[in-house]
């Protein structure tokens, strides 16, 4: 009795807060733990059966682990899982370094106009899909009539293959995920940068402190957290890679494979054909679930270093 | 932290709560909807006067403008013949796979689709259980089907001895030719009657090659391979009988003498220049074709194909046969309209595929539109399009038989009696009929499609030097477990050897 008197005034006292919180719960539900019930079909032999989706995973056979094998039985397993690791972690490095660079730089520069101009130009690429990405980089790859290769010829240099010569994908797939994501990430910390009290710079100032010794003492351990929590979200990530990155941008050049095959390109490549639902949907699991263990640990390690800027 | 932890849990339970209420509403309706489906289903079979009943027809093609006016008055003319109205949906050809796989899975009702080799793969889907079987429907149903089209069609796309979908009447062997741009052939008075193997171009590349800098001489795609004397248990995978095996015996086409020839003849025309040197990423070559910058290619041919394909570029295409007219597994499958597994009114489906394949009226609409507004005829068996035809242009191959379609403007007033002659030239590959039953190899099949999209396109097209890069496959193929795949296959084949008594 009074377990549920308590229950229903806590309802009553907290309404507004539960009203606030029921947009985002819904959508949570619905499109994140609902759709989870489906990784049920990891484990299946998906057949579709006449009486519906649900009726489908009931009357699909158990397999077990069996999905799982394709990913892990080949020579290739080592590749892409090392290519997706080293891709992702460049990128969480690279990427982290270059948009707070640049979030610095954007803060300091005085003309406030020519500033926003920056940060659009910066912004702009973000929005590009990955197909119109790959036709720029094919404008200036091409062998036959690509700016480069034309350059290079001028210069009285030799052209180059490019997409048959794996040496420099590592370089041109990094550089390219950059131009893209850096403008985005930067302005996170362009946000996070405004919210610095102006009056520890003009403090700092007082005391003569370089801009250097600003940057260095106030705004980076200022950012530190929101730095952390970017981080840690990346992590969660680094098993999943950009399929258009890695599909469209070196055009699917068979030669190339061996540094641009990473665990999503892989996935498609050996289902598109045979369309096994329960194949891909044990590679998501298994993507998911990795990500889960890396978050819950380096969170965990964050906690333990600094508490504040944890996660959870 | 106890009070945090007490909201949580508040959170959760009306989380919990809210969740159930939804999935009960949610599987209430459900069982709704498909308790009225059945009802007008049963009813609707009770008399021709009842409700007409609605197909929900998914197929292939770039959307049309003026869909919804043609299929008013398709609906009209079907609804008075057979009491059923269609709903047709149309998804682009490079959609198509990906979107009716996800459609398929998920239950969405559909009763027609289209279902080939190349696209939305027949006999596996059929495998999984996405089409209904047709065996019974056709003979009770189907008569007009059965009786109308060739035998071969019928016969060639059955799966594990059943019918699963209504082919189209159309071409029913593949044959390769080579292609010439005529402009080209006539400036330099090349002949192509003594060109047959791929070696035999040479000499005409060469001329091209020297004396017209800008073009292009052999428009190639990374989706090149060499005519040879296989059959292939899957298309583009590296095992295959040949063309006149008596033992059935299945081989390792990498390792057989005659793809290293071929790939050493492309490889010499790749480093002469005569190719493209980004083919290998290379997905079309329409800018080419469009600018006439190009002298020849390879193309899968048709009875009075030339016409066809010098009319889409708009100036003169000719060619010359590259391999023999073979009846294929995938040739035979290459059109068809199947019936859903979920679907409500099979029955009334079959009428309508029926009807489609044998009236010309309906095939006719549905393949040209309305008559005065979109085309006109000229005649019994002619007709003209009309400049509204732009806004009502179907892939005339993927609807149904094509053979009681009007001609169009220019036809020979013989072009269904030079397909039947084709079709009767051609000559049945050995595995025609046979159908190779993946499930069992499905984690070597996804690891050898990765080998092969790393090392089909270079090889093939001579980007790489097969010297070095064939051996190199070889062993990523066996790794990859490609051995095992033959295994199942040879078995497999054996038994339908046994039972066809081949």
């Amino acid at each position: 009795m009074k377990k549920t008197s308590g229950f229903i005034k806590n309802i009553i006292n907290n309404k507004v807060m539960l009203l606030m919180v029921l947009p985002g719960a819904l959508w949570f539900l619905f499109f994140s733990y609902l759709p989870m019930m489906g990784a049920v079909i990891a484990f299946k032999e998906y057949r579709f059966s006449r009486d519906g989706f649900w009726a489908s995973i009931i009357d699909s056979k158990w397999v077990g682990m069996d999905n799982f094998k394709f990913l892990f039985t080949t020579n290739d397993a080592y590749i892409i899982t090392r290519n997706t690791l080293l891709y992702n972690g460049a990128f969480i490095v690279l990427g982290l370094i270059l948009s707070v660079l640049m979030a610095i730089v954007l803060s300091e520069i005085v003309n406030k106009k020519l500033a926003k101009v920056y940060q659009t130009g910066m912004f702009l690429p973000y929005f590009l899909s990955w197909v119109v990405v790959g036709y720029f980089a094919f404008s200036f790859l091409s062998s036959e009539r690509g700016m480069l290769n034309q350059v290079m010829e001028f210069m009285g240099m030799e052209s180059v293959q490019w997409y048959s010569e794996k040496k420099y994908w590592p370089f041109i797939l990094i550089f390219v995920y950059l131009w893209k994501a850096v403008g985005y990430n930067s302005v996170v910390y362009l946000a996070a940068i405004m919210g610095i009290d102006k009056s520890l710079y003009e403090a700092a100032m007082i005391d003569g402190a370089s801009k250097f010794q600003q940057i260095r003492n106030i705004t980076l351990p200022l950012l530190n957290p929101i730095i952390t929590i970017m981080t840690l979200l990346a992590i969660g990530k680094i098993f999943y890679a950009d399929f258009g990155l890695f599909y469209q941008v070196p055009r699917n050049s068979g030669t190339l494979y061996s540094v641009t095959n990473v665990i999503d390109t892989y996935v498609y490549q050996g289902l598109k054909t045979t369309g096994e639902i329960g194949m891909s949907t044990a590679a998501g699991l298994y993507q998911s679930v990795v990500g889960f263990v890396l978050v819950m640990t380096s969170n965990y390690i964050v906690r333990k270093y600094n508490k504040d800027s944890a996660l959870f | 932290m106890g009070k945090k932890r007490k909201r949580f849990s508040l959170l959760l339970t009306s989380l919990m709560a809210f969740s159930l209420a939804l999935t009960a509403c949610g599987g209430g309706s459900n069982n709704a909807a498909t308790g009225t489906g059945t009802n007008t289903g049963s009813s609707g079979n009770g008399a021709a006067s009842e409700k007409p009943v609605e197909l929900i027809w998914y197929t292939i093609g770039g959307p049309q403008k003026d869909l919804d006016k043609v299929m008013e008055e398709v609906n009209k003319y079907t609804k008075e013949k057979i009491n059923v109205t269609v709903k047709m949906n149309m998804i682009d050809f490079g959609d198509y796979t990906q979107k009716m796989q996800v459609k398929v899975a998920s239950g969405e009702p559909m009763d027609i689709l289209f279902t080939s080799s190349w696209a939305f793969d027949y006999v596996q889907n059929a495998r999984k259980g996405a089409f209904m079987e047709l065996d019974s429907l056709l003979n009770e149903y189907g008569k007009g089907v059965v009786d109308t089209i060739d035998p071969a069609f019928l016969e060639g796309s059955k799966v594990d001895g059943h019918n699963y979908a209504v082919p189209a009447n159309k071409e029913l062997p593949a044959q390769e030719v080579w292609r010439f741009n005529k402009e080209l052939l006539d400036k330099y008075k090349l002949d192509i009657s003594g060109v047959k193997t791929m070696e035999s171009l040479e000499p005409l590349l060469k001329t091209i090659k020297e004396n017209e800098p800008g073009i292009t001489p052999y428009a190639m795609v990374k989706d090149f391979m060499p005519i040879l004397p296989f059959d292939y248990i899957i298309e583009k995978m590296p095992m295959a009988v040949y063309m006149d095996t008596k033992d059935y015996k299945i081989v390792n086409i990498l390792e057989s003498p005659e793809l290293k020839s071929s790939l050493e003849t492309v490889r010499k025309y790749y480093k002469a220049g005569y190719i493209s040197p980004e083919v290998a990423t290379t997905t079309s070559v329409d800018d080419l074709y469009k600018s006439s910058n190009w002298f020849m290619d390879r193309a899968a041919t048709q009875p009075m194909a030339d016409n066809l394909w010098s009319a889409s570029y708009g100036y003169p295409v000719v060619s010359t046969p590259a391999g023999e007219p073979y009846i294929y597994n995938w040739s035979v499958m290459g059109s068809m309209q199947a019936i859903s597994a979920n679907s409500e009114y099979p029955e009334k489906a079959m009428e309508f595929l029926n009807l489609l394949n044998t009236d010309p009226v309906l095939r006719n609409m549905i393949d040209s539109g309305i008559e005065g507004v979109h085309y006109e005829k000229t005649g019994e068996n002619t007709m003209k399009n009309l400049p509204e035809s732009k806004n009502y242009d179907m892939p005339t191959f993927s609807l149904g038989n094509i053979m009681i379609n009007y001609l169009n403007e220019g036809d020979p007033e013989n072009k269904w009696e030079e397909f039947k002659k084709f079709n009767e030239s051609g000559v049945n590959a050995p595995l025609l009929g046979f159908n190779f039953d993946t499930s069992k190899v499905t984690n070597e099949i996804a690891a050898v499609q990765n080998v092969k999209e790393e090392f089909w396109a270079p090889l093939m097209t001579g980007t790489v030097d097969p010297e070095e890069y064939l051996p190199k496959a070889i062993e990523k193929f066996k790794a990859a477990g490609l051995d095992a795949i033959i295994a199942e296959a040879q078995t497999q084949i054996d038994a339908w050897k046994a039972e066809n008594n081949k």
